[in-house]
């Protein structure tokens, strides 16, 4: 695969404090790359010295095969990013705010496309201090992909929107996604990373602890799943344990949790089991371990402290 | 240049969209003059229409208003919402965001000076005889030296909230002790030499040298010196701890 961004033994130090720690990593092209991480980890200053925001103190980092440190001018022309904050005049138009990030960039698209693209055509004359949070967001990300960047930087995209403007906002990153743009995301959201990210690196005092597919993450951490079902008596939880695979069987109220960290095999002999013991199976489910809890695993913090 | 001419179009949009800056840049000296116009109409001193004194004053509040305080509280304004950081991120170079920023209110004074000497003259006779291009030539000193002013505030003003009262203060201060309206006599003589130093001071005695008494460039030459003086001092300090974040 083609590499859109490599980073090579990046270090960030702010006076004694190592920020960022000797990391490398690369992004191919048409990836989506998640740094999740709660604040502090090194995340933020990681991807503000791909963008070129920040000088490393040591490392190399190209993209698009540029060195950013001396290509900074051709960098900028390639990448497109989304900030935190809206960072905008207030005394501007959203169509006016396109044209005018467009008129920065020698290669641009058409502002009506843009503006499609996020489905801000109707927003057009407002004001951008009118806007919602999620049409701010979706502006940002339109001033982003006005250049039909190489890579777009996502800064925690969905960090205060409601569940609806989240989720909105998710469709969008997988239609850009979908365009074969590459995408480096960072987010507080662990279901986000899960969700959007091809390949997710954590993150955790300045180094890289762990760097692969959401899946392989959650497959290689062995956590448990849980099994699900509702009793109907009280005789059945000691049968249950007795199955190959099961840790530890919980009852929380009528609802009876099997701890197992192979929940395939586990639920072959459930089925079995149950007919022999007349359980009911209607209400079964099965919880899978999450990014989260791989989070929770590697680094013993949660997202968001 | 393309991108200078494009960030001087964006900054006289958002200008004339700013509507507490059009009215301190441009309604509030029109009201002005009008007002000082009216009450002094007839009145002489030193044989001129007395609205000739007070006509390069006007001006240089004006100047002022636009080069200190618009600039301070605008430029602090866009620093703290992250506009100038966006902005980094772009190809957009620091020089034609800047260049925009100056040449704007370079745009505005000359648009301020003309407005009000066609009102001073035209309804009030204000005499006006001196070289219009060493008049243009000593406002165009007078934008350097109070934009490097506006600029030094938004080094010294940590937050919006902060750099508006501040640009309020040093405006009154230079708009009283620059006897933009009165001569320097009626100020206490301990004052005086400190009054001799400011470049609200020195920019209306040049800008009335030249408009009223038709001077040349060596009677003024001292006041010019002080006013480059002053962008001097003033821009080096600036490029010197200016942060754009």
């Amino acid at each position: 695969m083609e590499t859109a961004v490599e980073v090579t033994n990046l270090t960030k130090k702010y006076g004694e404090r190592v920020a960022v720690n000797n990391v490398t990593f690369s992004i191919g092209k048409g990836e989506v790359f998640g740094l999740p991480g709660p604040n502090g980890a090194g995340t933020t200053t990681t991807t503000e010295m791909i963008e070129g925001l920040r000088k490393p103190d040591a490392g190399i980092i190209t993209v698009a095969g540029l060195n950013v440190s001396t290509n900074g001018d051709r960098v900028r022309e390639l990448i497109g990013v989304q900030l935190q904050s809206t960072a905008l005049y207030d005394r501007v138009r959203v169509g006016e705010a396109v044209d005018l990030f467009g008129s920065y960039y020698r290669k641009r698209l058409p502002a009506a496309d843009v503006l499609a693209r996020v489905s801000l055509t109707d927003r057009k004359r407002s004001f951008v201090e009118t806007l919602s949070g999620g049409q701010k967001q979706r502006l940002a990300i339109a001033l982003a992909i006005v250049n039909d960047p190489e890579v777009v930087f996502l800064d925690e995209p969905t960090t205060g929107l409601d569940p609806q403007a989240r989720r909105n906002l998710w469709g969008l990153i997988e239609a850009l996604r979908d365009d074969g743009k590459t995408i480096v995301l960072t987010t507080h959201y662990m279901e986000e990373a899960e969700r959007l990210c091809d390949r997710v690196g954590i993150i955790d005092a300045g180094s890289i602890i762990a760097l692969d597919t959401p899946r392989n993450l959650i497959a290689q951490q062995k956590l448990a799943s849980a099994i699900e079902l509702i009793a109907h008596n009280g005789h059945d939880e000691a049968i249950l344990r007795q199955l190959q695979g099961v840790d530890k069987v919980t009852r929380e109220g009528n609802t009876i949790v099997m701890h197992t960290r192979r929940a395939s095999s586990v639920l072959v002999d459930l089925v079995h089991a149950a007919e022999g013991i007349g359980l009911q199976l209607d209400a079964i489910s099965v919880r899978k371990a999450t990014l989260e809890d791989v989070f929770l695993e590697l680094t013993g913090k949660r997202l968001r402290e | 240049m393309t991108a200078l001419l494009g960030q001087m179009k964006l900054e006289a949009m958002l200008w004339t969209r700013r509507k507490e800056t059009m009215f301190w840049t441009l309604a509030f000296p029109v009201f002005f003059i009008l007002l000082f116009g009216t009450v002094w109409k007839n009145d002489t001193w030193n044989g001129a229409p007395t609205i000739s004194y007070l006509l390069p004053g006007i001006t240089v509040m004006a100047l002022m208003m636009t080069c200190v305080v618009s600039t301070a509280s605008w430029v602090v304004e866009e620093r703290e919402k992250g506009i100038y950081r966006r902005l980094s991120l772009t190809p957009l170079s620091a020089y034609a965001l800047l260049g925009g920023q100056i040449g704007i209110r370079y745009v505005v004074v000359l648009l301020q000076a003309a407005v009000l000497i066609a009102i001073g003259v035209g309804l009030f006779g204000a005499d006006v005889s001196g070289s219009a291009l060493l008049f243009l030539a000593v406002l165009t000193l007078g934008v350097l030296s109070f934009l490097s002013v506006g600029f030094l505030l938004t080094v010294v003003a940590r937050s919006a909230k902060s750099a508006q009262p501040l640009a309020m203060i040093v405006l009154f201060i230079l708009m009283f002790l620059g006897g933009c309206f009165y001569p320097l006599d009626v100020i206490p003589a301990f004052l005086v030499p400190l009054c001799h130093a400011l470049p609200s001071t020195r920019l209306c005695s040049a800008l009335g040298q030249v408009a009223i008494g038709g001077m040349g460039p060596t009677a003024i030459w001292e006041d010019l010196l002080v006013l480059g003086a002053w962008f001097v001092a003033c821009s080096a300090v600036t490029v010197r701890f200016f942060r754009w974040e």
